[in-house]
């Protein structure tokens, strides 16, 4: 069975972030860009899947030119090609207009499976799969921890607050994968070596009927850091323990706000 | 442990102080290019910071047990153990015909970095193997490279090397280990073999020993060794593997440190069924271990160097926590806040000395590796000069990168406080396990003798010249900039000193006792002489770098306050900035020990050999 698999590029979880010049974009200089963690086991599965089954995985990414580092890397650790929809800067964080251009890239090839990142770190909405999904007409699992695959159906589990879903579904279906999945394989040297000769598509949004500068779901307005940790306050409490407990009771009631 | 390491330096000193690019294009690397490199340094260094990590701290807690004759690792050890081996990580050098990645030296050298950084012990398992393999790759017949190499490079057997027994240590000659010819051409071995790293553990299915051993009527010393492939469990005609070769590990040591290593001792034919197979030829097994043992020699060297690495990023961080004292401009008020000790100026020397050797640790170890991996592209009489200065520069790795990493490694103990003191943090470990690396290999007494006597004349004392004059290059080029005269005329006067030291005492006739009694001093003159260089090298390149970033911002470097606000908040000007700041203070601070060591040496002080002991 082929896979699909839809990942994107996201800054190293370890960066600093800093804002833009423009107030509305993270400054990209000295950003290390890594696979999204969540994709990663999307990924996993997906390769699981075709050594288990046979068939073919296909990672797609939406995202500027520097984004091919990230499909080049699901290559490296077994993907057999990749396409790349080159574009994506101006769209950022607009969930529709991202699923959009992915179902124009899909909606014509031939696939049992499509697994993608129950979200991607960085902008974190949680939107994109179960969108594509209904852009696709797909029957859909949002952040599943457990799968198994049979003949055209399928059975995936997420965890719910204090107890877990299981679902049956017909094939072809989309699924958003999260922690919990699999274990992420590392990409192996001749995986590394082998990546260079797989073939990498590129498409340009306006060969697949994307405008993307028109009919935009979503715009950021501006960026803001979370405010600086404040220095910590330090009670003394030795000589007379009970009064810096009131203090202490008054202070997270008053200034924290936490009771 | 958290395994933090610098890996804007190593890809500053792999990818733009080096000509990687430039090796890449040669034919024998050819099917690599600079992104694969990138991708092949990101994953090993995830690998490291992710597996081998995770499972050192069992392996300094746990340990390696011994238990009956046999050793088991830490449980945590396996999965990493086939997780590397499966990734091709093992195999990375060797050829593709037998399994391996065909990758170049220098890229290998990174990689050691972070898994010696990250799990010393562990990763000794995996160079030991790596060099099984290599060594069968070039020196065994078809059939044994048939059945060994690939199953070495790819962890499925693991390797060793036996050298040491009880009175053969730095003495290698005495060893009395037996090889007897058998009519079906193998040998049957008989011998104890003592300290054998990996002698014995549950990583691998199999064992493959290299082992040096003594045929009848062989001559005295090491000109009468020959070596041995001597596998734990016999391989039958098909691979599978048979029954078990009569080796057994007798005890492990209890030690210092690199805890999660076994270090055996064997006890070969015990039952006289020890069966072993010739490696190239009969009397010539100490000229082929030299093979294994340069590679392994830059390799511990590496280890002093991820030791320092990794305990200069330990410290680093935590002097950026730890509250202590006020601020030195706010010294006599005692109602001042406490201040992070990065602030206090002791701290930030200690560590600032310990990037500096750490860095020039890694140029050392990195540039001896481009010269192997130009020996391998190179033909010729090039090839052969590169040759050369490998093995000029192979005892300078091992000794002056074991014993820096070692006093690095106590500087960020010290960085530290009381805390460094306590297995809390993982700097005592560093230092616990960084001391082996300055002992086995052949002693850094032994490398300086090596040094001294055998590389300094080597091809008539070309190689040390032509890498003594790379170094006088960078003076004159150096001197004529304001901020570098300084430190380059620093550097000057140590490659004087060592010129005329050396010159100097061919001539006296007391030379030879003073050569022997200062071979250490001497190594340490002319790595750190090296050292500086390739710091004050990498800081030119470093200032070019930091100049177009400046004026891209345009920002005055005259304008203190503009440039230092610039740099707190440009992580990439910060860098080229500090490499210049690391290079200025390694001149001022190690380079006038050069001096003051010729001083001594040229005194003919010879009290050591003078005193009752
Ligand atoms: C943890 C560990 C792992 C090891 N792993 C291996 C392994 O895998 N395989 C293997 O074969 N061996 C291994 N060894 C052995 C190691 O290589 C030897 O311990 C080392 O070579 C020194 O030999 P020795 O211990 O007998 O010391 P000695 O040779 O007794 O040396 C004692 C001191 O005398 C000095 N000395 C000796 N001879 C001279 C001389 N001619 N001139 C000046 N000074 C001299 C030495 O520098 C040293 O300071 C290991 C050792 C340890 C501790």
């Amino acid at each position: 069975m082929n896979c699909i698999v839809c990942v994107t590029s996201v800054p190293d979880t370890a960066s600093v972030i800093k804002i833009g010049a423009d107030g509305n974009q993270i400054d990209e200089g000295g950003i290390k860009w890594i696979l999204s963690p969540h994709d990663e086991y999307a990924l996993e599965e997906a390769l699981k899947i075709t050594e288990a089954q046979g068939g073919e995985v296909t990672v797609v990414t939406y995202g500027p030119a520097r984004a091919e580092a990230v499909l080049r890397d699901c290559l490296a650790r077994g993907a057999h090609q990749a396409v790349h929809v080159i574009g994506g800067e101006e769209t950022l964080g607009d969930s529709f207009k991202i699923a959009q251009t992915l179902a124009a890239i899909l909606k014509d090839r031939e696939y049992g499976l499509i697994l993608v990142g129950v979200q991607s770190v960085g902008t974190d909405n949680s939107q994109v799969g179960q969108m594509l999904a209904e852009l696709l007409d797909l029957p859909h699992v949002a952040g599943i921890t457990s799968l198994e695959v049979g003949e055209g159906t399928l059975n995936a589990s997420r965890e719910v607050e204090g107890g877990k879903e299981i679902y049956e579904s017909p094939l072809p279906a989309l699924l958003t994968c999260q922690k919990g999945l699999n274990e992420p394989r590392y990409a192996a040297l001749k995986g590394i070596m082998a990546a260079k000769r797989k073939p990498v598509e590129k498409i340009e949004p306006s060969d697949i009927g994307i405008d993307e500068g028109a009919g935009a779901a979503y715009r950021l307005r501006s960026l803001s850091l979370p405010p600086e940790k404040g220095e910590g306050t330090l009670l003394q409490g030795e000589d007379d323990p009970a009064g810096a407990a009131g203090n202490l009771v008054k202070l997270l009631r008053e200034e924290a706000k936490a009771i | 442990m958290d395994y933090k390491v610098d890996i804007r330096d190593i890809k500053f000193q792999l990818f733009e102080w080096l000509d990687t690019a430039k090796l890449l294009e040669s034919e024998r690397f050819g099917d690599w290019d600079l992104e694969q490199m990138d991708m092949i340094v990101d994953e090993a260094l995830k690998i490291a910071q992710e597996q081998m990590a995770a499972c050192n701290d069992d392996g300094d807690r746990i340990g390696a047990q011994w238990n009956d004759g046999i050793v088991t690792m830490p449980e945590s050890f396996k999965p990493v153990y086939d997780t590397i081996s499966e990734g091709g990580w093992i195999g990375l050098l060797g050829s593709p015909e037998y399994g391996g990645m065909g990758l170049p030296e220098t890229v290998g050298t990174v990689v050691n970095e972070f898994f010696s950084g990250s799990n010393v012990s562990l990763s000794l398992t995996l160079m030991l193997t790596r060099g099984v393999g290599a060594m069968i790759e070039n020196f065994g017949t078809d059939q044994l490279k048939a059945t060994y190499v690939e199953k070495t490079y790819t962890g499925q057997w693991g390797g060793t090397m036996c050298l040491t027994e009880p009175q053969a240590g730095s003495d290698v000659g005495a060893s009395t280990t037996k090889a007897i010819k058998q009519d079906d051409g193998s040998y049957l071995i008989s011998g104890e073999k003592i300290f054998i790293t990996s002698g014995d553990h549950n990583l691998a299915e199999n064992i493959i020993h290299l082992v040096l051993a003594r045929t009848p009527g062989a001559p005295a010393g090491t000109r009468g060794l020959s070596l041995f492939i001597v596998p734990k469990i016999r391989v039958n005609d098909d691979g599978t593997l048979g029954e078990a070769n009569d080796v057994a590990c007798s005890n492990i040591e209890e030690k210092m440190g690199i805890h999660g290593s076994p270090t055996c001792s064997l006890v070969f034919g015990g039952n006289d069924g020890c069966q072993g197979f010739l490696l190239g030829e009969e009397l010539h097994g100490m000229k082929l271990m030299f093979h294994m043992m340069n590679a392994a020699r830059i390799e511990v060297g590496m280890q002093g160097c991820a030791a320092a690495g990794g305990a200069h990023q330990q410290a680093l961080a935590f002097a950026k926590e730890r509250l202590q004292s006020r601020h030195w401009k706010m010294m006599k008020d005692p109602e001042a806040p406490q201040v992070a000790i990065v602030e206090h100026p002791d701290v930030r020397r200690m560590l600032l000395t310990s990037k500096a050797y750490t860095e020039a640790m890694r140029a050392i170890l990195l540039q001896a590796s481009y010269y192997l991996d130009l020996s391998h592209t190179a033909e010729g009489d090039e090839a052969k000069k590169y040759k050369n200065y490998v093995e000029v520069l192979t005892p300078i790795c091992k000794a002056w990168c074991s014993e820096w990493g070692l006093q690095v490694a106590h500087l960020c103990v010290q960085v530290h406080g009381g805390y460094g003191y306590t297995k809390e943090y993982a700097a005592e470990q560093y230092m616990r396990d960084a001391e082996i690396a300055c002992l086995y290999e052949g002693t850094n007494g032994i490398q300086a003798l090596d040094f001294v006597a055998r590389k300094l004349p080597l091809a008539g004392g070309q190689p040390i010249k032509d890498l003594l004059g790379m170094a006088e290059k960078t003076f004159n080029k150096a001197k004529s900039d304001p901020e570098l005269m300084e430190p380059a005329w620093l550097l000057a006067a140590g490659l004087k000193q060592v010129e005329t030291i050396s010159k100097e005492l061919g001539k006296r006739p007391d030379g030879i006792q003073l050569v022997l009694i200062n071979a250490v001093p001497l190594l340490d003159m002319v790595g750190t002489c090296l050292g500086a260089h390739y710091l004050l090298d990498q800081a030119m390149l470093a200032k070019t770098k930091l100049a177009a970033i400046l004026e891209d911002a345009g920002i005055d470097t005259d304008d203190k306050k503009a440039y230092k606000a610039f740099l707190s908040d440009n992580e990439e000007a910060a860098f080229f900035h500090n490499k210049v700041q690391t290079a200025i203070h390694f001149a001022y601070r190690a380079l006038p020990t050069v001096p003051a060591k010729a001083a001594a040496i040229r005194s003919g002080e010879k009290a050591a050999l003078y005193a009752i002991m």
